[in-house]
């Protein structure tokens, strides 16, 4: 069972300053953001295998392979049916796929990958704790810190509990697919009620546990992260701010875009 | 404990205190008064809703800050009036560890479950980071700063979620039911660990539906529908057997017996009781033959379940089974044991169907489990999951029986038929058209039997059918299994508990990293340290008392029936 992506490791991605690996995240958002063309992606790509390798986070990457690679082919197929500029290659009754409609389609499937990559990357190299604790820094109230780092650890409890339900209900001869997707979604109450409210127990007890053990109390809450603006953080910010800021001057002159 | 109360002040203390949860026509507590000395460890006893975890909650504000309802009364802890003060603020003085051990952790590592409590109360940096490291050192977890708290046993993390409420020192900790959720070795581990914070100053109160858990107790509650109806040391309340049992808690075996045969005084423990027994039957005692027998024999007419070099792995990680063979005749009543982790509930998902074994055979009625149908497989082998709220959904009890008969398209009156049937055998037929969400525990647990029965299989699977069950609960569960056993449908129960087996089930299979390594009949058992041992089990008291005798006892009845006969033999005992 999945419960975090935390790998526990000294790299260097590690130990840079979390607020920093948070803007690290933000920018590679803002980056492909601007940016459509397959070509103009490829630098973010390459600096994100890069990372990874830096980080030894290859086996979380490896867990999300099929999510990786099957985003971009219906990402792409979704934006070639929307995109109608350029030469055509194949122009029929309301089909029109272009040269440009292609590479569209791929640059946004590629995207999305990449913000994905970005995201596992973010959160194999941060704990929760220190997740919460950035956005802390970055002058989020405690409790909202604290309810999002909170949110990290239930997903997994959750689709544990919605797998054993799932179990339970095909047991009793329940059969979850049958019919079209409408109908699907309906069947699927069976599973959903049990997890639902296993789901309201269980937080009611966090909750509990949570008060018990001072949460909330007046004081400020003491920050236990060891981490203080280095030399090598201030570096990373820089470069991170230049690579924001050339993908902001690509799209301004129009290298982002597909078609010219 | 001899201090006199006057000469110290109360840890806590509680005064004509009354609540009622809202939405609700009862009373959970009604004018409790209760005194928490100093340095006292007191244990509370009762049924599900007698008001043992609301009394507790009552000390650090839980009642009624948290949960809703009207409250009257009067609370001090350590001196101070508790009226209006936030839970948070008495965090620091009343210390609680929950059943759920899954629910209070929240961090990545060890070390930073352990400085939650602290960082809250704004103590600085370095203090926090000096406490972690003695915190776990003293629940027997050093160096385990940077483990994931996943990653631990059920034991483990319950000792964690100690450690976090130590660190941060408190007067008063209050475990609620800590180790209903445990296997038998990290129940001993964290009882073991209560009882070593003992003598230190602080005051601790243990809640347990098992009076034996709480003898070692300097004071003892008995809680009902809200009162406190017996106050003593265990000395003097463990003898009072009828009064625990109409209270829905199990009485210690040992007084078990002692009632039943009219023995007085009650033993202490179990060496009191060897030798008083000794002393009174002598060498009457020598002269039994200890031929291992079994009172129940099995009769073996067909196979209903076959499972020939069983295979199973979860990913890439070591096997959870490997070379599993078990054979299951109709009629059985078979237990299967093992420590968490074992490989009990991924073999019993075998069986069902749920996982796909990697190699080997599954046989129900003699055909492979491949050719079955799924009816044909639901009405060969039925699972009960351990938590019965992961397949109850309906709107109505009714409803959620039916669900099963009518997924496989039965006719509507023969569903209706299944449904009485199945309700009127699990006495649920009365609540028939109320909400299942609105029943107690026991009513769900028994609601989820009653589900999976209704496709009338000829083997009955339940994982841990009595977890989180009162006395009284579980002893209504066991009695529904027993009736369904008689009436011809083969039993397997994944279990824990061992005076439950000793009383219902016939056969034992062990399970330890995933291969079978024991399977027989209870008595050679219980009687197999080594294997005991390799299981962390430990038998139930009697039986243990009956072998130390040279008698042949699983549980109290047959203990009673043995010294009768042993009395009988020589009218002047």
């Amino acid at each position: 069972m999945l419960t975090s992506l935390y790998l526990d490791r000294a790299s260097a991605i590690h130990r840079l300053h979390p607020v920093v690996k948070l803007f690290g995240l933000f920018v590679v958002f803002w980056s492909v953001f601007w940016v459509d063309r397959p070509l103009a992606l490829v630098p973010i790509a390459v600096l994100l295998i890069l990372a990874a390798q830096v980080a030894g986070a290859w086996p979380n990457f490896y867990a999300f392979r099929w999510f990786l690679i099957l985003m971009i082919p219906p990402t792409m197929i979704e934006w070639m049916a929307v995109y109608r500029q350029g030469p055509p290659l194949i122009d029929f009754w309301f089909i029109h796929l272009s040269g440009a409609a292609l590479r569209y389609g791929f640059g946004k499937g590629l995207r999305l990958a990449e913000l994905l990559a970005a995201s596992i990357l973010f959160l194999s190299t941060t704990t929760v704790e220190d997740f919460s604790q950035s956005l802390i820094n970055l002058r989020i109230p405690y409790r909202v810190a604290f309810a999002m780092s909170l949110a990290f650890r239930l997903v997994p409890l959750f689709m544990d509990s919605a797998l054993t339900v799932v179990q339970a209900q095909r047991l009793r001869g329940y059969d979850f697919d049958q019919g079209n997707v409408f109908e699907r979604l309906r069947r699927y109450v069976p599973a959903m009620i049990p997890v639902f409210m296993g789901a309201l127990r269980r937080v009611n007890n966090m909750a509990m546990a949570l008060e018990a053990r001072g949460f909330g109390a007046g004081v400020r809450p003491t920050n236990l992260s060891a981490y203080s603006m280095t030399r090598r953080d201030v570096v990373a910010c820089a470069l991170l701010i230049v690579i924001g800021t050339v993908y902001f001057l690509l799209y301004l002159y129009g290298y982002g875009a597909v078609t010219p | 404990m001899s201090a006199t109360p006057a000469s110290f002040a109360p840890a806590a203390a509680l005064e004509r205190v009354t609540f009622s949860y809202r939405d609700s026509a009862s009373r959970a507590l009604c004018e409790i008064d209760f005194v928490l000395r100093p340095g006292e460890m007191v244990g509370i006893m009762g049924a599900s809703g007698a008001g043992k975890s609301t009394l507790v909650k009552c000390l650090n504000r839980l009642v009624p800050a948290f949960e809703d309802g009207d409250f009257s009364g009067r609370v001090t802890v350590a001196g101070a009036s508790s009226d209006d003060r936030p839970v948070s603020d008495l965090a620091a003085t009343v210390g609680m560890v929950f059943q759920d051990f899954e629910a209070q952790l929240f961090s990545t590592n060890a070390g930073l479950e352990v400085a939650f409590g602290l960082q809250q109360a704004g103590l600085p940096r370095e203090e926090i980071i000096a406490r972690i490291g003695p915190a776990l050192e003293a629940v027997g977890l050093g160096g385990f700063e940077s483990r994931d708290p996943t990653t631990l046993s059920g034991g483990e993390k319950q000792r964690l979620a100690i450690a976090a409420v130590l660190a941060m020192r408190p007067r008063i900790i209050v475990f609620d039911e800590p180790t209903t959720d445990l296997d038998p070795e990290g129940r001993a581990e964290v009882l073991e660990l209560i009882q070593s914070l003992r003598g230190q100053g602080l005051s601790l109160i243990l809640i347990d539906h098992d009076a034996e858990a709480l003898r070692a107790c300097d004071r003892v509650l008995l809680m009902r529908d809200g009162a406190i109806i017996a106050e003593a040391c265990p000395e003097q309340i463990m003898p009072r057997v009828a009064d625990l049992e109409s209270a829905g808690v199990r009485p210690p075996d040992l007084n078990r017996a002692w009632a039943t045969l009219g023995l007085e005084p009650h033993p202490r423990d179990l060496a009191t009781a060897e030798r008083y027994l000794r002393e009174r039957l002598g060498e009457r005692l020598a002269a039994t033959d200890n031929a291992a027998r079994d009172a129940r024999p099995i009769a073996p007419d067909r196979n209903l379940l076959t499972v020939s070099a069983l295979r199973f792995a979860y990913s890439t990680a070591a096997p959870a089974i490997e070379d599993v063979n078990l054979t299951i005749a109709a009629g059985e009543f078979v237990a299967i044991v093992g420590r968490n982790g074992s490989g009990k509930t991924t073999l019993a998902k075998l069986i069902a169907g749920l996982l796909t074994p990697a190699a080997g055979v599954i046989r129900l009625d003699g055909r492979d489990r491949h050719e079955l149908s799924a009816l044909e497989a639901a009405q060969a082998v039925g699972y009960v999951f351990q938590n019965p709220d992961h397949q109850i959904f309906a709107a109505t009890v009714e409803d959620e029986v039916a669900f099963g008969p009518q997924n496989f398209k039965l006719a509507p009156d023969e569903v209706s038929r299944r449904v009485a049937e199945v309700l009127a055998a699990v006495d649920l037929t009365a609540l028939r058209s109320r909400d299942p969400f609105l029943l107690s525990k026991g009513e769900r647990q028994r609601l989820a039997v009653a589900g999976i029965l209704a496709l009338r299989p000829r083997l009955l699977i339940l994982d841990e059918p009595t977890t989180g069950l009162d006395y009284r609960e579980q002893r209504r569960m066991m009695t529904l299994i027993e009736e369904l056993n008689r009436s011809g449908i083969a039993i397997v129960i994944i279990t824990h508990t061992p005076w439950l087996i000793a009383d219902y089930a016939r056969r034992v299979v062990l399970m330890r990293r995933g291969r079978i390594r024991f399977d027989g009949s209870v008595s050679e058992f219980f009687a197999d340290e080594d294997l005991l041992k390799l299981a962390s089990f430990r038998p139930p008291e009697i039986n243990l008392l009956a072998r130390r005798l040279g008698l042949d006892a699983l549980n109290v009845q047959q203990f009673v029936t043995a010294i009768r006969a042993l009395r009988s033999r020589d009218p002047a005992a």
